[in-house]
């Protein structure tokens, strides 16, 4: 039983919808959400945590439909970690971790703080105080407090170092929490996450095994995006398809940038299973066999 | 068309960038990369005497003007043209309520060289973007196509230096990988020198002839690109490859 469940989800702001008719599981081993700017990727992360109701279509918290769910229970159970940049600037940062435990549980903060790596006497210190890799620490120190069945990551990396994004990587890879992931960067999410869930113009194009999706990808986005992530040593990056063309507004969304459009696409493809992955592509077999 | 020795920038006393030795040719590409706070981004600033309340010593040539001893009005004749500036986020630089084509107009005009529709259009090709796109307001355009006009307005001007901040780490990867394109489509075409400002080590090991690596304001390792980013001799370079996700 997945914790949590979007199905035919739809979700916009002011009546514009921005994603349309997801259907996901966020299942064990950590699941990514991989997309460009404006994929909709952080928009179905804020439904994820009950912070955006959806247009139509249902976020199952378990059984439960999550707009009817008992709110404090499902704030135990799931919890976000925002980039570094969402601590409060005037708190000192064991107060901001003691606000969210009980009154009975204070006691854990120097715990947390070495739960992450961090000495216990940083609590006294205020968030310029400390590294960026270090606020961030914090950040993913708050969000265990409650002692989480999952933590739903923005982007927890994007703004460090390689060598302090490392670190963070090898932390959050060593708790047992579950995690939803969301993400531009696919070699993160090869790293900690076992499913992904490719998304473009708001829909989700390809889902499946994290490797088999990176490895011999079904749909031509996925393929594009991976392709076109620079590889120490390799060849150069490679731009598939129009990169900056504007997602097509009827028949598949991807049509207007993919070099293997054929007028079949002006009609949108089914998500359909093609060798163990949910694609919606007309052309999936060709991609998967390949130039 | 850049030759640097002994430069050391400082603010207040405190050297916060020192390179030995930098040199790029026509038609060459050389990166520095390292972490926040390294001293790269005040280097390649230093190279057009955009240090401003900064002590420079060393020596700076950049397409054969001394760029610490120069007047003003040599370094104005570089800057912009000879020696063009792309930073990571273009679209801040750009006026928001001028047309591109009339902002790209004003710049060769500024500098002295003909205006015409055809110098434009060839600009605009050059990086892939459709000319039409001249007759559009900054808001109007990506990312990806504000990086790639920046580079069509060096073009423009006659440029035979790129400096290049950060150029494509605001980027998608996709849009990355067509800026990445037209960069090394320039230099080869054109020989253009390039130098690369960069945290993505994957990056520029796929684009640059020569490599230095920044730690703390001193370069740490510097040589062929394929050399130290597969063999590197610096147990820095090394936690940097190895921090690699």
């Amino acid at each position: 039983m997945t914790l949590l469940r979007a199905q035919d989800v739809t979700l916009g702001y002011g009546g514009v919808p921005v994603v349309h008719g997801v259907t996901l599981d966020i299942a064990e081993g950590g699941a990514g959400l991989i997309g460009e700017s404006g994929s909709g990727k952080t928009t179905l992360a804020r439904a994820f945590l009950g912070l955006l109701t959806p247009m139509s279509g249902t976020i199952w918290y378990g059984t439960q439909n999550l707009r009817k769910a008992d709110r404090r229970a499902f704030r135990a159970d799931v919890q976000p970690v925002f980039q570094a940049e969402s601590l409060d600037p005037r708190m000192r940062v064991g107060r901001s971790i003691a606000e969210a435990l009980p009154r009975a549980d204070r006691h854990r903060v120097p715990e947390l703080l070495e739960q992450v790596g961090l000495a216990p006497d940083l609590a006294t210190r205020r968030p310029h105080q400390l590294s960026g890799g270090q606020r961030q620490r914090v950040v993913i120190a708050r969000a265990l407090a409650v002692r989480p069945r999952l933590l739903v990551l923005d982007e927890p990396t994007s703004a460090l170092d390689v060598t302090v994004q490392a670190k963070v990587l090898d932390l959050l890879a060593g708790l047992d929490t579950e995690r939803l992931l969301i993400t531009h960067n696919l070699a993160i999410v090869e790293r900690l996450c076992r499913t992904s869930h490719v998304l473009f113009a708001g829909r989700v194009v390809e889902s499946g095994p994290t490797a088999d999706l990176l490895g011999r990808p079904a749909h031509p986005y996925t393929l594009a995006l991976r392709d076109a992530v620079p590889k120490l040593g390799g060849e150069p990056p490679v731009a598939r398809g129009r990169a900056e063309a504007r997602p097509a507004a009827t028949g598949c969304p991807f049509r207007l940038r993919c070099p293997l459009a054929v007028p079949e696409c002006e009609r949108a493809p089914e998500v359909r299973e093609v060798a163990g992955r949910r694609v919606a592509c007309h052309r999936a077999e060709d991609v998967l066999t390949g130039p | 068309m850049i030759e640097v020795r002994d430069l050391r920038v400082g603010y207040a006393g405190r050297v916060v960038a020192r390179v030995p030795e930098l040199d790029v040719g026509a038609g060459e590409c050389v990166a520095i990369v390292g972490e926040s706070g390294s001293g790269k981004s005040t280097t390649l600033l230093s190279l057009l005497g955009l240090t401003e309340g900064a002590d420079v010593s060393g020596n700076i040539k950049v397409c054969g003007v001394d760029v610490l001893k120069a007047a003003p009005r040599e370094l104005r004749a570089i800057r912009g043209a000879r020696v063009a500036l792309v930073m990571q986020s273009p679209q801040a630089a750009l006026s928001p309520t001028t047309r591109l084509g009339v902002l790209m107009r004003r710049a060769l005009k500024l500098h002295g060289l003909p205006a015409g529709g055809r110098v434009m259009a060839d600009a605009a090709e050059a990086v892939m973007l459709d000319p039409g796109i001249l007759r559009r307001y900054p808001h109007e355009i990506s990312g990806g196509q504000a990086q790639r006009f920046a580079i069509a307005l060096a073009i423009a001007l006659g440029a035979e230096v790129i400096l290049a901040d950060e150029p494509t780490s605001a980027l998608d990867v996709t849009v990355q990988a067509e800026v990445v394109g037209v960069l090394r489509r320039l230099r080869e075409e054109r020989g253009l020198a390039l130098l690369l400002v960069s945290h993505d080590l994957a990056l520029v090991s796929t684009i640059a002839d020569r490599v230095l690596v920044m730690r703390d304001g001193a370069v740490v390792e510097s040589g062929p690109a394929a050399e130290v980013l597969s063999r590197p001799a610096h147990p820095y370079t090394r936690e940097l490859l190895e921090a690699l996700p």
